[in-house]
């Protein structure tokens, strides 16, 4: 069993009155369970020049599935995504089943957990794949990863 | 102006057979400029009385497709007790006890739904801790 610990600190000395100096540590585990995370898809550091959306994180459906249901539905599964840039004016639209989430400008992060769940009002046509959209497409640099309890990968045609 | 900065730290010596220590950090700035982030809720804690759907964040309280950051922690010491996230009605994950999340929101209220975030409890008596750090 893998220990993996993801930590955060959010300070500010001038946000309110009384300093801030939050801070918070979990381990990952398996989903309803002290047992860690055994699976990642590394850390990947990629170039995007167009802002049309593309999967960082497809929810892939068992063969000859019916319905929309993921075979990894509800399992522990926990996603990393960097905004690289470095001029303030471009974001990334960050979406999970065509519904925004939120925007990424340069030099944010993320850090979240995904269910991979069939999107309840669009559920016969979406799935919960996480996507992303450049501002621009002169060229952005991301970097995401995913650790987690279990994904299918996209067979062979 | 104010500046307050965000990192996160995700370590495992054990996960990979080459050490993983990644670290990033992040100043909190007004959507597509580098004036710092100036409204926050503060750091707060919701606890749950029972197992229904609650609104934690509405979002046309809020500036559409602004740069907000959402802070959620389930303080659950249970391990098989989980918050639901929800925004705009998908379902984002579950947070397990101990487990933490941030991330961008858009607070969109232009699209079909409401980029609300709700959370449903696993149990009834659980509390999220939550801050909200608004553009």
């Amino acid at each position: 069993m893998a220990t993996t610990t993801a930590s955060l600190t959010i300070a500010s000395s001038d946000l309110v009155g009384d300093a801030l100096s939050l801070s918070a540590s979990s381990t990952l585990y398996k989903a309803g369970t002290t047992t860690g995370l055994e699976q990642a898809t590394g850390l990947t550091k990629t170039y995007l020049t167009a802002v049309t959306p593309i999967d960082l994180f497809g929810t892939i459906l068992p063969s000859g599935s019916t319905g929309n249901v993921s075979a990894h539905e509800g399992k522990s599964h926990w996603i990393y995504i960097s905004n690289k840039s470095e001029d303030e004016t471009e974001w990334a639209t960050v979406t999970i089943g065509d519904k925004v989430i939120g925007r990424l400008y340069a030099g944010d992060f993320m850090w979240m957990p995904w269910d991979q769940a069939t999107d309840t009002l669009d559920g016969a046509t979406k799935h919960a794949d996480i996507e992303l959209a450049p501002s621009v497409a002169t060229g952005m640099w991301f970097e995401y990863c995913m650790i987690h309890e279990g994904m299918k990968l996209p067979e062979s045609v | 102006m104010a500046t307050t900065t965000a990192t996160i730290t995700i370590t495992s010596t054990d996960l990979l057979t080459d050490e993983l220590s990644l670290s990033t950090s992040a100043v909190l700035t007004a959507a597509g400029n580098s004036t710092g982030i100036t409204n926050t809720s503060g750091l707060a804690r919701k606890t749950t009385g029972n197992t229904t759907e609650y609104t934690l964040l509405d979002a046309s309280a809020y500036t559409d497709d602004a740069a907000h950051k959402i802070y959620l922690k389930n303080v659950s010491t249970t391990p098989a007790q989980y918050f639901e996230v929800q925004i705009a009605e998908v379902v984002v994950g579950k947070l397990y006890a101990g487990d933490w999340a941030f991330f961008p929101w858009s607070a969109d209220t232009t699209e079909l739904t409401n980029c609300d975030i709700t959370i449903t409890p696993q149990a009834a008596d659980m509390t999220l801790e939550y801050m909200l750090f608004a553009d």
